[in-house]
């Protein structure tokens, strides 16, 4: 797979935080999470377009920087580190990832330039109400109806769906046996409900009902063969994206915290000096840099298409999840009061990684993956 | 001693009983459906549920007689919150009836009594607590809010922080610095402080949970009768104490765990994967063990404390640290294990949902909003009331001497 040099990904890497430092402050946070319906800034998408950054992973004919998956876990690190509100993650991570892994090449091309162009935003919606992580537990069913299908479908609540111009919509075809097929379907089409709703960290999403929606042949993503492979690289992708968001937003919140306990004196002397509480931001930090370790790992190995790339993505799921949850609830701990308001960015982060940990599987659901593999007991 | 002697109770089954059928008739419908989804409750609701038990004594029942209260013993007690817990009664708030009601008959002068435990015991007044100060958390004693003899008043100023449903409240009791020239813990004192004395201010903070509950209040020259003084002046801190180890020992309720557990048994069952209820998966099956291990363990604890306090009168600060720190990590766990459950709808937050009157379509399980707010309310049960690092420092010197 195609990817940047060294060099070029410090450039990146740069002009992200460059950027990020300069027009995304934790001040006008609030703003643009909740000062409109969309739940993020309209304008810092366009700039991330502008910058190169929507299209980074996509090829140089569809507009894009030709990068792979570590250059999109760069741009994913960088909005975990300033709890960035806009729909990467829908878009450029699995919408963009769709249509190139499953789409023919007249909906490559078509598309794929206006994602880079920050033209066209979507939203992958594939999880169903009774599939829990579970990967290819499709029941929405797509029926062929003259030159075309009718889709009935009920997906979760999924990041990004509510603002979507497009949604990527998984469904069987004919029957509950049929093969998984993927279909592109524009907000507005008949029968479609969308009820948008906050998530847990703010960010905006919907969950999708669709009830007869007509739509061409032309809407199916490539061919009429199963799409379930599709689906499985799909949710490797999203996964290690969400871990190196993980990362950037547990150095964040490290960084933080250490600097907060400096600053913050109590019994004469600032907290910082109090053993217990150096142990404490020590293992935070440990805990921060063995997830950007193992995450590494697994980017080299998805890039370099190593045949064992995917257990590389749920290992690193799997620390990522846990070094998570210790950096994000000591974050809050270490804050004390200060930790538990709305006003200050570190009960945010804490919120943003309650998101990385769970989407696209928690630690428990790739643990007991993990041990299939190694008993080949059917478990859960 | 390896085994301490538990009394066995069979005399309370007809308290019980009386308790049961109270909650079943007296509850509004209203309340019992809000409490069922963990909405939030208005404040004439609370309001209207505490002096209902109010009428009955209940509110007051652990005060001893010759103070208006009924004596229970601890054992009535429990059974008095259990089956609060099982008809999923709206929490008491307990600033009035567990903190300033104990401190007022315990250190109070009789005027002062008079004047207080009446309206308490039946929520006629509504309490908060001004402890923690901005620079003031965990080292409370180093709190900076002043008060200046003026006469037969004290004149305060500062400002308090965290302060629970001060926007709800009456009446605040205050820890205030009335002496800054000596050790910090020697020159404290505590008022009572009447919210609509001119110079209070209240403003809200909004927490993690997206509500309101806690505040700011600012005191610019407050006059503050000299009478509203408890016991001596700058022998505060003694009287602080008192009031944070109820606080500690009420902030452990067997009963909201208990209601916690009913709820996410409800959401394994509604919740699947790979289109099996989550509650038939080896993951789930062993998480809930845990947590019935760890839940067995706390009450077994705390049934252990009570033994201790009766039999060699320990000091209870001992049992309160264990019993706080325990009783924090096994709620944080319960309410995570929730969340857990959650991430599988998507893991969005209606705050919303919460607020009378919401009538917008709900995503996932019903419990959804009220779980999540629950979870992220209690991330602060590690912070508050003496954080889990100052329970060690207690146990530290108190049980291991050092």
């Amino acid at each position: 797979m195609p990817s940047f040099s060294t060099d070029e990904r410090e450039l990146l890497q740069d002009s992200l935080e460059t950027f990020f430092s300069e027009q995304y402050g934790f001040e006008r946070w609030h703003e643009r999470a909740r000062g409109n319906a969309l739940g993020f800034g309209a304008d810092m998408w366009r700039s991330y377009a502008e910058l190169g950054w929507l299209g980074v992973a996509l090829p140089e004919t569809a507009g894009g920087a030709g990068g792979g998956l570590t250059e999109l876990a760069i741009v994913m690190a960088a909005s975990g580190r300033h709890i960035a509100l806009e729909p990467l993650l829908a878009t450029i991570v699995l919408g963009a990832g769709a249509i190139e892994l499953a789409g023919n090449q007249q909906q490559r091309e078509s598309l794929l330039p206006q994602v880079a162009a920050g033209e066209t935003l979507l939203a992958f919606c594939h999880g169903e109400p009774d599939a829990g992580y579970a990967r290819h537990h499709v029941q929405s069913i797509a029926r062929a109806s003259g030159d075309g299908y009718v889709v009935d479908s009920v997906k979760s609540f999924a990041l990004g769906a509510h603002a979507a111009d497009m949604l990527i919509v998984s469904a069987r075809l004919e029957s509950e046996n049929g093969p998984v097929a993927l279909f592109l379907v524009p907000r507005d089409a008949a029968g479609l409900a969308l009820t948008a709703a906050p998530a847990l960290d703010g960010r905006m999403g919907a969950a999708v009902a669709m009830t007869s929606v007509h739509l061409p042949a032309a809407a199916r993503l490539g061919d009429e063969s199963d799409k379930s492979d599709v689906i499985d690289r799909l949710l490797d992708r999203g996964a290690i994206a969400v871990c190196a968001e993980a990362c950037g937003a547990m150095a964040a919140a490290t960084v933080a915290t250490v600097e907060y306990l400096k600053m913050r004196q109590q019994f004469g002397q600032p907290l910082s000096t109090f053993q217990v509480l150096q142990h404490r931001l020590v293992d935070m930090t440990l805990a921060s840099e063995e997830a950007r370790a193992i995450v590494h790992a697994a980017l080299e190995a998805l890039d370099s298409d190593a045949a064992d790339a995917q257990r590389a993505v749920w290992l690193a799921k799997v620390q990522t999840a846990r070094s998570a949850r210790f950096v994000g609830t000591q974050s809050i701990q270490l804050h004390g009061g200060m930790g538990m308001t709305d006003e200050l960015a570190i009960g945010h982060f804490y919120k943003r990684l309650s998101l990385c940990e769970t989407l696209f599987g928690d630690s428990d659901w790739y643990l007991s993956q993990l041990g299939m593999a190694h008993g080949g007991v059917a478990a859960d | 001693m390896f085994i301490r002697s538990v009394q066995r109770r069979d005399d309370l089954d007809a308290f019980r009983q009386e308790v049961r059928d109270f909650c079943r008739t007296e509850m509004p419908p209203e309340v019992r459906r809000k409490q069922g989804r963990g909405e939030h409750l208005e404040r004439d609701e609370y309001d209207a549920w505490m002096k209902c038990l109010g009428s009955k004594g209940w509110l007051t029942g652990k005060w001893p007689k010759e103070h208006g209260g009924l004596g229970w013993e601890p054992e009535r007690f429990l059974v008095f919150e259990e089956e609060l817990g099982r008809a999923s009664a709206p929490p008491i708030i307990t600033f009035g009836t567990a903190l300033a009601g104990p401190v007022i008959y315990s250190f109070g002068t009789s005027e002062q009594r008079l004047a207080y435990l009446g309206d308490i015991a039946r929520n006629r007044t509504w309490w908060c607590q001004g402890y923690s100060e901005p620079g003031a958390g965990s080292d409370l004693a180093s709190l900076k809010t002043r008060a200046v003899r003026d006469g037969d008043h004290y004149i305060v100023n500062g400002q308090k922080i965290w302060t629970s449903y001060a926007h709800w409240a009456d009446m605040m009791f205050a820890l205030v610095r009335t002496n800054p020239d000596v050790k910090k813990q020697e020159g404290i004192s505590f008022l009572l402080i009447d919210m609509k004395t001119p110079g209070i201010t209240v403003r809200p903070i909004i927490g993690i949970t997206l509500d309101h509950h806690l505040n700011e209040v600012f005191l610019e020259n407050v006059r503050v009768p000299v009478a509203n003084l408890i016991g001596e002046e700058n022998k505060g801190w003694t009287y602080a104490k008192f009031v944070l180890a109820n606080e500690r020992i009420h902030g452990i309720s067997v009963t909201k765990f208990e209601a916690y557990l009913a709820k996410i048994r409800r959401l394994l069952q509604v919740t699947r994967e790979n289109g099996r209820p989550l509650a038939e998966t080896a993951t789930f099956q062993r998480r809930m063990a845990e947590l019935e291990v760890s839940f067995a363990t706390v009450k077994a604890l705390m049934a252990d404390q009570l033994a201790a306090a009766r039999t060699s009168g320990a000091p209870p600060m001992m049992g309160a640290a264990a019993l706080k720190l325990r009783g924090t990590e096994l709620q944080q766990a319960i309410l995570q294990t929730g969340v857990d459950i959650l991430g599988r709808h998507g893991l969005a937050y209606q705050s919303d949902a919460l607020h009378t009157g919401w009538n917008g379509d709900l995503i996932g399980p019903q419990e959804s909003p009220g779980l999540i707010y629950e979870h992220l309310y209690r991330r602060a049960a590690s912070v508050y009331s003496g954080s889990s690092e100052v329970q060690r420092n207690i146990l530290a010197k108190g049980v291991l001497g050092l």
